[in-house]
């Protein structure tokens, strides 16, 4: 099914968005990132996932209102839709399952 | 201010970077976070550190998602914009890789749009010749058709008092009142004559205070002014030419002698040292859009009452009313005529009118009717401007063809992506429209420079046209128009190709694809060895009108206008001009003998003998009609002008007679009136009665156009007109004018010297003639380097085609010459069939064009040899520039990699 794969950069974006509800955008979503996840992560990486999260149908977009530090200009902000949402959890049941199939020294390890 | 703010904010160039390539509807979000992310960097590691973020994030935003543009729901399609980019890119490639196929054609197109563009303006130039009157489509020109002899000529001359038979003296009544009396539909009319033209005219001297100068004028009616539009400056277009007295003049004559136009008015100018005229309007020089050219005009009854005729050229135009029909005017105009015609007069006279916008075009009579003229001309060359045109896209064309070979392929693989057959036709049209483009801009160019050097040949008057909106839309749908004929057998041809075919193996050529080629170069070659023989034609005539032996010497003859005191004082001037170093001999003449004008026959001197009978009689008149020029001369006439006596003697003082009772003829003179044995017999011209005392051998008193008329001279070294001849030594012609000068302002000096070289003025007779001489040379020249280019440029690909063929061939041991004959024998066939389907259009059209000219040259076989041998050697070194190359290559490098 067409746009059902999720690559794992994307998956993080979504799961973000997902995160911060009515705050996310470019910005936002990107130090949040960098925060959770220690990556060195530039916002041009993070546009270029949104774009292609919102192509996929996984991500609508409105506009905020404007703010001083950005010079006037409009925040987009993101939020997941139900397709969106159906596909994370989906991903993590095909993953908890694939964990729970895994022999147990692996488990031990692992953990 | 400007440092605090510069110091916060993000690099100004990063900025613009990123205002230029994102697209319109992500730049706001994109622009904000940046902005946000630098306020955030700057509180975290300082500005430079921000700075250098900030670029990297503006660079890393360089991304198909960023610079896309969104699809607009009204614009065609992006992916159709971004094919029309591949389009160009395309083609500009192939312009590039292909450097010397691209320049010939686009010079080829170039040179052939020059053409075209100048042919354009010239016969836009003529035919605005007299268009420009407001009053246009109802001023129309009376022309005369006069049937007799089992002749019928016609001219747009129509001397009143002559075809309504008015008595002389009763002349003075203008005809042209009683006609506008007679038709209301004529709302205005007006006589024109010109005061400067041959026969007897002359520029005319004007004195005010010291000033003195020759102008050229006319005399015209006094309703001219508000008949045509030549624009008033001052004064009172009515008034203009409301009496005897009274005289328009230009501004440039205003300006010589009152310094404007407004202190002109009302002042009083002495003519010729014997009338006064007022000055009641100042015009706008005349355009040179205009066939009638006038520094000043007179009253017509001034001319009527107290002028001598200048000219026999009488024009007749009227205004007609705003409902009237020409037709019917016409009819009305003939029924005027003939109550007043003698019915028993032996030649039939009726009237036409004719649109006056018509006269310089349509100047040429045909069975009594206006015809031709310069139209001819205009078609001729509008025809050359399309060959010319044809032929330049032709060379594009084979071009195209011969490359297709190459194109092909691309064409295969766009088939097999999915170009449909309508996109590849928009692609090859649009190459070749391009290509047109690069050209016309090219030939936009040559047209700005050439432009003074054809007014030049052309004697026109024609601006640069690049502030005219028609001459942009002229040159924009030719360009247009020549793109699509240029690329049209490319297009239709290549996008029809199977791609199977093609991407199969080598593409090659069916058999009619190469005749069509061939039969292209063929008929391109045709259509320049037949501007060839036309040049050849045209400049052998023009060689010959010039250089035949005209029966007289004309060289180192000037001649000077009787005028003033030259008449009353003749004697005195032959004897002192005879005593001047320079000159060897003077004699007179009633008209230039060059270019004798004046012909006379029955109706003209009906009623100017005192027996009423005809003008020139003789003995034993049987009832024949024939045309004389007759001509008053001085005695030394037969010596001045080195003619040939055959029968009798020449006028000489000796005999006391000569000067009341002797008349010379010319052959043709003889043979028309059918006299034989003629001295001694009696003739009579006018009321002077005389015997023949010589016959002199026939030399052509006019232009070669006419054949030689009846000629019959008598001594009259008293008449107030005419030119007066003087012979210089040869190799003394600075000091033989200066001597003239001399004598001239000693005996007339209230008049400007002013002379005339005869040879000089002969030659102005062939004026079109030289004018076509030029253009056609010019345009046969064109014509082959062309073709040659197309040539050139076949012959190119045709080596290219087999440069492993003659590697082969050097390697098996062929010599240079026979591998330059391989590459030539084709074409040199394509020529030879191009000859014979050219040379004999060529005659016929060409034998066609003689026929105007009553002396003309034989056309003979030489002149299609040089035609022929011409195209061929051109065509030879041509392409031996191209097939020398390949044949001198070493087959190492053709030979050496696939």
């Amino acid at each position: 099914m067409k746009g059902s794969y999720l690559g794992e950069f994307e998956e993080i974006v979504l799961l973000i968005v997902a995160m911060l509800e009515d705050d996310a955008y470019g910005v936002r979503i990107t130090h949040e990132i960098i925060e959770q996840t220690q990556r060195s992560v530039r916002l041009n990486q993070v546009h270029a996932s949104l774009h292609r999260l919102e192509e996929k149908g996984m991500i609508v977009s409105k506009f905020g209102e404007p703010t001083q530090e950005r010079g006037g200009r409009r925040k987009r902000i993101f939020t997941i839709t139900a397709f969106g949402r159906t596909t994370l959890n989906e991903m993590k049941e095909v993953r908890s399952r694939l964990w729970s199939l895994l022999p147990s020294t692996m488990k031990i390890e692992g953990i | 201010m400007k440092r605090e703010h510069s110091r916060i904010s993000p690099p100004g160039w990063a900025t613009r970077l990123l205002q230029w390539y994102c697209a319109s509807h992500l730049l706001e979000e994109v622009q904000g976070d940046l902005e946000e992310e630098f306020e955030y960097q700057v509180n975290r590691h300082g500005i430079a550190k921000a700075r250098i973020d900030y670029i990297r994030n503006v660079l890393g935003f360089i991304k198909p998602f960023a610079i896309k543009r969104k699809k607009s729901p009204y614009a065609n399609s992006s992916s159709g914009m971004n094919m029309f980019n591949h389009y160009v890119t395309v083609a500009f490639r192939n312009v590039v890789r292909q450097k010397s196929f691209s320049a010939i054609n686009v010079a080829g197109l170039a040179l052939g749009m020059t053409c075209c563009l100048f042919i354009f303006l010239w016969v836009r130039d003529e035919k605005a010749m007299d268009n420009f009157h407001a009053n246009g489509d109802r001023l129309f020109l009376l022309y005369q058709t006069v049937s007799g002899n089992g002749q019928t000529t016609g001219s747009y001359s129509t001397p009143f008092n002559v075809i309504f038979n008015l008595r002389k003296d009763s002349a003075a009544t203008d005809a042209l009142d009683e006609l506008a009396l007679a038709i209301p539909e004529l709302e205005m009319t007006s006589a024109y004559m010109t005061g400067y033209e041959l026969p007897w005219g002359h520029p005319e001297t004007f004195q005010v205070g010291e000033k003195m100068q020759k102008f050229k004028g006319s005399r015209a009616g006094k309703d001219f002014f508000n008949m045509f539009s030549y624009p008033i400056l001052a004064g009172n277009p009515d008034k203009a030419l409301h009496d005897v007295s009274s005289m328009a003049i230009s501004r440039s004559m205003a300006e010589y002698f009152f310094d404007s136009p407004e202190q002109a008015i009302g002042k009083s100018m002495r003519y010729e040292n014997r009338l006064d005229f007022v000055v009641n309007a100042v015009y706008e020089n005349v355009a040179p859009q205009s066939s009638w050219q006038f520094d000043f005009l007179l009253n017509w009854d001034a001319q009527l009452r107290t002028l001598d005729f200048p000219s026999h050229q009488i024009y007749t135009s009227f205004l007609l009313d705003g409902n009237a029909d020409p037709k019917q005017v016409e009819v009305k105009l003939n029924q005027f005529l003939q109550r007043r015609v003698d019915p028993k007069a032996p030649e039939k006279v009726s009237l036409g009118l004719r649109p006056f916008g018509d006269q310089y075009l349509y100047g040429n009579f045909v069975n009594g009717k206006p015809r031709e003229g310069r139209m001819l001309y205009v078609k001729i060359f509008t025809g050359v401007a399309i060959f010319i045109l044809i032929i330049a896209c032709i060379n594009f064309m084979n071009l195209a063809t011969a490359r297709s070979l190459k194109r092909a392929r691309e064409v295969g693989v766009r088939k097999v992506v999915g170009s449909s057959r309508s996109s590849l036709i928009r692609q090859f049209f649009g190459e070749s429209i391009l290509l047109s483009f690069v050209a016309l801009s090219v030939s936009v160019i040559l047209l700005q420079l050439l432009l003074p050097l054809f007014n030049d040949l052309t004697g026109k008057h024609i601006t640069s046209p690049i502030f005219n909106p028609v001459y942009w839309y002229a040159a924009l749908s030719l360009a247009f128009i020549t793109g699509l004929i240029a690329g049209s057998y490319p297009a239709l041809y290549l996008s029809s190709l199977k791609p199977v075919r093609i991407l199969r193996g080598a593409l090659t050529f069916t058999h009619s694809a190469v005749w069509f080629r061939k039969g292209l170069v063929c008929f391109q070659f045709a259509l320049s060895i037949l501007l060839l023989i036309a040049t050849i034609v045209i400049t052998s005539q023009t060689n010959f009108v010039q250089n035949t032996n005209l029966g007289y010497n004309r060289d180192n003859v000037v001649y000077i206008q009787i005028e003033g005191e030259l008449n009353p004082k003749y004697a005195l001037f032959k004897e002192r001009a005879l005593k001047m170093p320079g000159i060897a001999m003077v004699d007179r003449s009633t008209e230039a003998p060059h270019g004798m004008g004046f012909v006379v026959d029955e109706k003209d001197g009906f009623n100017e003998t005192n027996t009423g009978d005809d003008a020139i009689n003789w003995e034993g008149k049987k009832n024949v009609s024939v045309g004389f020029k007759p001509a008053s001369v001085g005695y030394d006439f037969v010596n001045i002008m080195n003619l040939e006596i055959v029968e009798g003697r020449g006028f000489s003082k000796s005999f006391a007679t000569d000067s009341a009772d002797a008349f010379m003829v010319n052959e043709e003179a003889l043979r028309q009136m059918g006299m034989t044995d003629p001295i001694g017999k009696w003739i009579s011209a006018w009321n002077k009665k005389g015997h023949i005392i010589g016959v002199l051998k026939d030399y052509h008193v006019s232009s070669l156009r006419e054949p030689i008329k009846p000629l019959l001279i008598d001594v009259k070294e008293y008449e107030y007109f005419g030119v007066i001849m003087l012979r210089l030594e040869q190799g003394k012609t600075a000091e033989g004018l200066s001597s003239i000068e001399r004598v001239c302002k000693e005996i007339n000096p209230n008049y400007p010297v002013a002379f005339q070289f005869m040879d000089e003025e002969y030659n102005k007779l062939y004026h079109s003639e030289q004018v076509v001489t030029k253009l056609t040379n010019t345009f046969a020249v064109l014509g082959f380097v062309i073709s040659c280019l197309g040539l050139l440029g076949l012959a190119m690909f045709t080596a290219e085609q087999r440069t492993k063929e003659i590697g082969i061939r050097k390697v098996l041991g062929a010599t240079i010459v026979s591998i330059v004959n391989l590459l030539s024998k084709d074409f040199i066939i394509l020529v030879a069939i191009a000859f014979g389907v050219a040379a004999p259009v060529g005659g016929y059209f060409m034998s066609q064009w003689l026929q105007g000219f009553a002396y003309r040259i034989d056309m003979g076989w030489w002149i299609f040899a040089i035609a022929g041998i011409t195209a061929l050697s051109i065509a030879l070194i041509t392409i031996s520039i191209q097939a020398i190359q390949s044949a001198i290559t070493s087959p190492v490098k053709s030979l050496r990699s696939e």
